[in-house]
């Protein structure tokens, strides 16, 4: 397909005709990125199938007007925003256009299939209308286009030919096409990537250039643009309108496309709207968008595009672009098996379970022998079963937090955890794993409360099945806790045994269900009894394999004799073997969690789980955080992944580890806990140590090559961290909020007080970043080599970032926008990060400043106060 | 006809004479009782009978006045009324449906009520005719089925439900009640689960469909195949399982609440009487008032549930938050409303019911631990039948959730700590209530706990030798899982093995009154096979290094005990008798412990001759059984760790059978149909109809 519109494409501004003889693109498209390959396309009417568009033709009272007949004049209907579309000189976007349209085709452009265009006749048509589709000003503005006929244009830089717009008529004039060519010639370069196209998105005031570059969005990977969302997002709330002109369209192409991406933005859109007035944040854009999103209006578009009668213009401008009746239809019946609607597939448990929306009762729902009755003309909740999970977790938090106790709340938890688990399997996720998958399980008696005084954050284990596409694959099926048919019950009746064929018929996910479900059937105690002595056992002769033995020697009648002194040398060889654990304790519950290696907790919940034997079988973990505002660990995380990757770009062995934030409001979201890692504060009261010792205790002697490794991770993390630090002006750095993980590394967590905030303005923490004598310690101490080493890799570490600097400004800079965080507060944040990466110092006058900071955060007595301050007043060592 | 006329104009004399007004509906009845049919007359006869208010006790006793001949000459009037009461039930009318439910309830209980020894055939016959029986039955169950699952008025459900009741507990033995046979054959299964998984009908008519369930289930068990066991055993939908849990849960709580609330008021009658009293004194007397109905058709029900259904095992270990009485020492006992666990039990939803109570004073709890404190309670006091039929039926319930795997593992579950506060007996020798402060511990501590309690506290004349197997079982079937999984529990195994080794002791004080009655040469073999359980494989599941050198301590310790026991056996052994098996078996058992005793003894005894001293202290021992390990060999034994799998046929079947039977006589007693007052009824329905 990529071919045949390479060889269209020269064609596409002098002659709009070929294009309708266009050979009908055979699969669907493989890329959005195409979609950007725009045309005035005039064969609407032969393409019934156009989806993209028709959000905004649907409804179209005139269905049979041509595409001559469109005028350019239509009036411009948008979302309610009323916004116009912007102009620019035609003849400059027709040559970005042309310009975009050729690169994106050497790229092949991309990955996520878009969902509409498998039977359209004209890809380039569909395409064109997919950004815009449910604009209604810039439907208007294809019009304008195609009665020009062959003016190919960017589907953002579009053209808006009304005369009666006065406001564009002086934007035109405003407009000077000549002095843009340069920075065109920039962005048309292969070395504008996403982080130029943000930073010019926020720094130029030029709405054409802001028009492209949001057209020029939907050319970059998805993954690219994704990590700076809260940029765009934010720049959409705070920003002017043109901004947000530029920016929406590609937030609602990809809000059809993707359910994850929806609730992405709305959650971003209501944490950065929530510091706006309350006056103004209920009209404001950000609040609008939201309600779009949520009201799950953005369906793909292919599913709705089936619907529409064929004789459907796409020309024909439409107010019906918002009008809710459209969401109303969409669940209606869907034709043709391309369909990647997820509502098609919705799963009912995905929908009646995991929802309160569709609650049970409305069903006639009798039992489990009885199927329950799922009506059909149900709207399929595309966004409800995740928003449901993700507001039940939340809800567990804020209950939590009136409880009195860690005891009582460590239960409570477990006990509300284990009801989620009635709802599911269900189509939610986690937004924080890397890969697709559905929650299948909770396994409640894992989760843990955190230490916090009166918040209750906590982390919970979440057992997913890998799939495909959360949107599309099926949901899996449930299979009971107990795992197991029981042995004792009568199952010879043939009309009884419904439920669980039921299941596995409607459900039908987990192929050879019934072969595992009877490979599993091995629960008697008795039959266990001769199964394998579990792991820990082969280590040495045990006396249970005796009693196996002795079983089938009985006829020998021969006597065996143990020692009673083996007995209890095994018993204290087996518990000095078990691995270092923290006792339990109930004032600190995560403690002991968080110690166990984490494939040994892998292993063990597995084992223990119904869902452990299927191989898509995964567990993750996440930390649920109600009434904390994860904004700025938001911008701490983007911050720590830009400069990993700098580091990485430019081999700096540095190493630290952004952990994933998931903001949902501006006082609630989900963080990725690290794994494999206790804090320092837990470390040292448990194993009453010091660090070294410790170090020694965990990894063996000084010159083992595990010790080694460890010493050179410790080392190597907190140069990271230490530059992280001082970049960042994290405060409120006590051992508390450093974990150690089990190679070595630390690891700091808690970015509350970064920028211009500290903790209770107690002027603590003058120094630069935190090293007590203990690190040192860890490094060999001072003047050895490691020690030198971690300064060297500081020394290059931060001449590395200072040559990235923008690209970590610029996350800083847009987040500021409008923002009420306390890491902004003041005038001089920017400019106070800025002269942190000393840009007029030499390399020589870098090392100096190294050798000063080092030697000053040693020397600092405000560490050990701030220590001790913690100690006295939180308890933490 | 003449006769009719005679006869009506005989009542309306007397009648006359007596009452001038007999109610309308009573002389609609005279009618049915007489020969003719009634809609001759009168073809609304019908129509307007089920008008009329019923009169129950008139019915019944009409119909337990009938003698056989007449029998035979009303039988068709009779067919007809059941017959229209069936139809009625269909009717829009409500008060028409409830005046059938009422009607036909009195039919089955007036029947049964004449006919105690007839068979179930001609009671079929009388009601419904031979003929018919079968369609009139079906449309009958048809008919409650929808009047249970349709959006109906509760008191209707209600009414159908306790119409069930009546119909299940007319025969004192369930089985003998023939009629049952339809109610096999056309279930009403799915209207019952489906009344336990409405979260507001569970909190209604939970606690009937549960004890309906039990009582059904229960039809004829051994014999046939009874299509409400083989269904209890696959149910699947955890809403369902999960509202018969939070039923028996319920009703669990509310027994150990109002003990609760006897205890305390006791308790204030103890300080106050303290002056005057004395303490043992007391104590005899609170017993008798501390008795609490217990409720053994909710216990049934539960036992079913475990025993039949492997996913309600999840169930036991559902936790909700509860009002936990005992763990608020500091504020004085519920003031907190206990309406949220009543009618509406605290939602399984999180997510429909995102408002769960939020008192900081709610204890989490669950099915398990409600059950348990249950237990402990009934456990006290075994004396009464009741109570000692509790007392089984819990120890048996118990059997069946340590035999299961995955009961276990959440027994076991470290992460799932509770506190849980079991009563405990007021006993001469120790103090009540001095351990309030009870750590958080897994489940599996308090089911130990549990059985070392009882243990201690039935060594009694009157010995319940069948209840110390059972629970001597439940702590191996324990240990043999610990064992299994390499569990390491944290528990004080001492207190285990002292009460064991006390209750070998009152064994052999008392040897010759229990010999009478029981075999106690089984009992002592499976207590001397625990201590074998820790001395062979203690390395696999005891907490740390230090329990396994106590453990000989112990053993030590009391080597007097063992050493009678020994003696004793080998006493009984040679001898013969009908106990010379089961003796020469205890015999054999008790080759390690002694050998520990010969071991160990003389080297302590050298020692402390050796220190001269001449009492060691524990330390010291502990030091010299650490020391001396090495010269020190046992035998391995076989099948320590094999049990013998619950099973209720046919060990348990008489048990059980007189279970239900006075369950059912418990429940007729109990199911009044006049609960439901007819105002309540004709207020509700009147603004319908």
């Amino acid at each position: 397909m990529g071919d045949a519109e390479l060889e269209l494409s020269p064609s596409h501004p002098e002659e709009p005709e070929p294009l309708q003889h266009s050979p009908p693109s055979p699969t669907p498209s493989p890329s959005p990125s195409i979609s950007i390959t725009s045309s005035p396309s005039l064969s609407l009417p032969s393409t019934p199938s156009s989806g993209p568009h028709h959000p905004s033709q649907r409804r179209s009272p005139s269905p049979s007007e041509g595409p001559g007949a469109s005028s350019p004049a239509l009036d411009v209907i948008s979302e309610g925003t009323g916004e116009l579309t912007l102009v620019i000189d035609p003849e400059m976007a027709k040559r970005a256009c042309q310009e975009v349209l050729l690169k994106v085709k050497q790229q092949q452009a991309v990955e996520e299939g878009s969902e509409e265009n498998d039977n359209s006749t004209t890809t380039t048509t569909t395409e064109q209308g997919l950004p815009n589709g449910d604009l209604g000003g810039h439907g208007a503005s294809i019009g304008g286009v195609g009665v020009k006929g062959g003016v190919v244009k960017s589907p953002g830089i579009r053209e808006e030919d009304d005369p009666s717009s006065a406001k564009n008529a002086r934007r035109r004039q405003r407009h000077n096409p000549s002095k843009q060519s340069w920075l065109l010639r920039l962005f048309e370069s292969k070395l504008f990537d996403v982080s130029m196209a943000i930073s010019y998105l926020h720094n130029s005031k030029e709405p054409g250039v802001q028009a492209y570059i949001g057209n020029r969005l939907f050319s970059f990977r998805h993954d690219d643009v994704d990590f700076y969302l809260p940029q765009l997002l934010n720049m959409y709330v705070h920003m002017d309108e043109d901004v947000g002109d530029a920016i929406k369209p590609y937030v609602v192409h990809r809000c059809r496309q993707s359910i994850s991406f929806s609730l992405q933005c709305a959650w971003l859109l209501g944490a950065y709207s929530s510091d706006m007035h309350i006056s103004t944040q209920r009209h404001s854009r950000g609040t609008k968008l939201r309600k779009l999103i949520l009201s799950d209006e953005l369906k793909p578009a292919g599913a709705r595009a089936r619907r529409d009668p064929p004789t459907l213009s796409l020309f024909c401008p439409s107010a019906s672009a918002t009008n809710p009746l459209h969401g109303g239809v969409a669940a209606g019946g869907l034709i043709g098996e391309h369909s990647l609607s997820p509502s098609k597939r919705t799963h009912q448990r995905s929908k009646s379970d995991a929802t309160v929306s569709v609650s049970l009762s409305s069903n006639l729902k009798r039992t489990a022998s009885n199927p329950k009755v799922e009506s059909n003309q149900e709207e399929p909740v595309r966004l409800t079963p995740q928003r449901e999970f993700i507001k039940s977790l939340m809800g567990i938090g804020k209950r939590l937090a009136t409880l009195p106790t860690k005891e009582q709340k460590t239960q409570r938890l477990i006990s509300e955890l284990s009801l989620l688990n009635h709802k599911l399997p269900a189509r939610v996720w986690l937004p924080t794993a890397p890969f697709d998958h559905h929650v299948v399980r909770v396994p409640h008696s894992q989760a843990v409360v955190l230490n916090s005084k009166d918040k209750a954050p906590y982390l919970i284990y979440v057992e997913v099945l890998e799939c495909e596409n959360f949107e599309t694959s099926n949901v899996p099926a449930r299979i009971p806790e107990t795992r197991i048919r029981s042995t004792r019950s009568v199952e010879n009746l043939p009309d009884c045994g419904m439920t669980a064929e039921q299941r596995a018929g409607s459900f039908s996910v987990v192929p050879n269900y019934d072969n595992d479900d009877e490979a599993w059937s091995v629960d008697d105690m008795g039959e266990l009894q001769v199964e394998l002595p579990d792991v820990h056992t082969n280590s040495c002769d045990n006396i249970s394999q005796f009693s196996v033995d002795s079983i089938t020697s009985l006829e020998s009648k021969e006597p065996v004799f143990i020692a009673a002194g083996d007995i209890r040398r095994r018993l204290s060889e087996q518990l000095a073997h078990t691995p270092t654990t923290f006792k339990r304790d109930p004032e600190d519950p995560s403690a002991v969690a968080l110690k166990e290696p984490w494939q040994e907790k892998v292993r063990r919940i597995r084992e223990g789980s119904p869902y452990g034997h299927l191989p898509c079988w995964r567990l993750l973990s996440v930390i649920v955080k109600c009434g904390d505002d994860l904004r700025q660990e938001l911008l701490a995380y983007q911050v720590l992944q830009q400069l990993q990757c700098v580091w990485e770009m430019e081999r700096v062995p540095l190493w630290i580890k952004p952990y994933k934030i998931l903001v949902l409001s501006s006082d609630s979201g989900m963080i990725e806990p690290v794994v494999n890692a206790v804090s320092i504060h837990q470390v040292k009261k448990h194993s009453q140590l010091s660090l070294l010792d410790y170090f020694l205790q965990e990894h063996g002697s000084p010159t083992t090559e595990a010790f080694l490794s460890a010493q050179r991770n410790f080392v190597q993390s907190c140069a990271g961290y230490s530059l992280i630090c001082y970049l960042l002006q994290v405060k409120d750095r006590h051992n508390g909020n450093i974990l150690l993980d089990a190679e070595g590394h630390i690891i700091h967590i808690d970015f509350g007080f970064i920028l211009s905030s500290s903790p209770k303005n107690l002027g603590f923490e003058t120094s630069a970043f935190k090293l007590t004598s203990e690190f040192v310690d860890v490094m060999g101490g001072q003047d050895r080599d490691m020690f030198n080493y971690y300064k060297m890799l500081m020394l290059q570490g931060l001449i590395a970032a200072r040559k990235h600097m923008d690209k970590v400004i610029q996350i800083v800079e847009i987040m500021q926008q409008g923002s009420h965080l306390p890491c902004f507060h003041g005038s001089g944040t920017i400019r106070g990060l800025k002269e942190r990466f000393h840009m007029s110092l030499t390399e020589e006058q870098l090392q100096v400043l190294v050798e000063q900071m080092v030697e000053g955060s040693m020397r600092s007595i405000t560490t050990k106060l701030y220590d001790g301050f913690q100690y006295f007043t939180n308890g933490i060592m | 006809m003449s006769q009719v006329e005679k006869k009506v104009g005989l009542l309306r004399r007397s009648s006359s004479s007596k009452k001038p007004l007999k109610e309308k509906v009573v002389l609609m009845y005279d009618e049915i009782f007489a020969k003719e049919d009634p809609s001759t007359h009168n073809p609304r006869f019908w129509d307007e009978l089920f008008l009329m208010k019923v009169n129950l006790e008139y019915l019944e006793s009409k119909l337990e006045s009938v003698d056989g001949e007449e029998v035979q000459r009303i039988q068709d009037n009779i067919n007809s009324l059941f017959h229209h009461c069936v139809q009625a039930l269909g009717e829009e009318h409500q008060i028409k449906v409830v005046n059938a439910l009422q009607t036909l309830c009195a039919l089955f209980r007036g029947v049964h009520q004449k006919n105690k020894s007839a068979s179930g055939f001609d009671i079929i016959n009388m009601l419904m005719g031979f003929d018919k029986a079968e369609l009139r039955m079906k449309d009958l169950m048809e008919s409650l089925d929808s009047l249970l699952c349709g959006d109906g008025s509760e008191s209707l459900k209600s009414l159908c439900l306790k119409l069930l009741l009546c119909l299940v507990t007319v025969t004192d033995n369930i089985s003998q009640n023939t009629i049952l046979e339809y109610v096999m054959i056309n279930s009403i299964f799915e209207a019952i689960l489906q009344i336990l998984s409405d979260v507001s009908s569970r909190g209604q008519h939970g606690y009937d469909a549960v004890v309906l369930l039990a009582l059904l289930v229960n039809y004829r068990k051994y014999e046939s195949v009874n299509p409400y066991i083989v269904k209890l055993s696959i149910v699947d939908d955890e809403p369902t399982l999960d509202g018969m849990g939070m039923v028996v849960h319920h009703a669990l709580t509310e027994y150990n609440r109002q003990y609760k609330a006897k205890e305390e008021e006791n308790q204030g009658g103890f300080f106050s009487t303290l002056t005057t009293m004395v303490g043992n004194m007391f104590i005899a007397d609170a017993d008798e008032k501390l008795s609490v109905q217990t409720n053994e058709a909710i216990l049934l029900a539960l036992y079913e549930a475990v025993h039949l259904n492997r996913n309600f095992i999840t169930v036991l270990a559902q936790s909700h938050p509860e009002i936990d009485m005992g763990v608020t020492p500091v504020t004085p006992i519920p003031t907190t409303p206990t309406t949220p666990l009543g009618t509406t039990p605290p939602s399984l939803d999180a997510m429909n019911n995102p408002e769960l109570p939020l008192d900081p004073n709610l204890q989490t709890s669950n099915l398990l631990i409600t059950f348990l404190k249950y237990a402990s309670i009934v456990m006290q006091d075994t004396k009464d039948e009741h109570r000692l039929n509790s007392a089984r039926l819990c120890l048996i319930i118990l059997t069946c959730i340590a035999e299961d795997q995955y009961a276990d593992a959440f027994l076991h579950d470290d992460n799932m700590n509770f506190r849980v506060n079991l009563h405990k007996m007021p006993m001469r020798h120790r103090k009540k209530g001095v351990d309030k402060n009870i750590p958080c511990r897994p489940l599996v501590c308090a089911v130990l706990d549990l059985m070392v309690e009882f243990i201690v506290t039935h060594m009694m004349k009157d010995f319940p030798m069948d209840l110390y197997m059972r629970c001597i079982q439940i702590i191996h079937k324990l240990i043999c899982y610990q064992k299994k999984c390499r569990i390491r529990l944290h528990y004080t195994w001492r207190e285990l093995w002292s009460a064991l080794i006390n209750l070998l002791k009152f064994l052999l004080s008392n040897e010759t009154t229990l010999l009478a009655k029981h075999n106690i040469f089984h009992l002592a073999l499976l207590v001397v096979n625990l201590f074998n359980m820790f001395i062979t494989y203690g390395d696999t599941f005891l907490p740390t290094s230090n329990s396994y050198d106590e453990l000989y301590y112990e053993v030590v310790r009391m080597h007097q005990v063992f050493d009678n026991l020994y003696c004793m056996v080998l006493r009984v052994s040679t001898n013969t008798g009908q106990w010379k098996e089961p003796a020469s078996k205890v015999t054999h058992s008790l080759v390690n412990v002694r050998a520990i005793i010969n071991h160990f003894n003389p080297k302590i005894e050298s020692y402390a001759a050796v220190n001269h001293i001449s009492q060691l202290s524990e330390e010291q021992v502990l030091e010299v059984v650490r020391t001396n390990y090495d010269t020190l060999t046992l035998k391995l034994q076989d099948g320590l760790d094999q049990f013998e799998r619950y099973s209720e046929q046919p060990k348990e079947a008489a048990f059980f059978k007189e279970l239900v039977r006075s369950i059912s006589l418990n429940v007729r007693k109990n199911v009044s149909l006049n609960t439901m007052s007819q105002d309540v009824l004709l207020k509700e329905f009147s603004t319908i109809s």
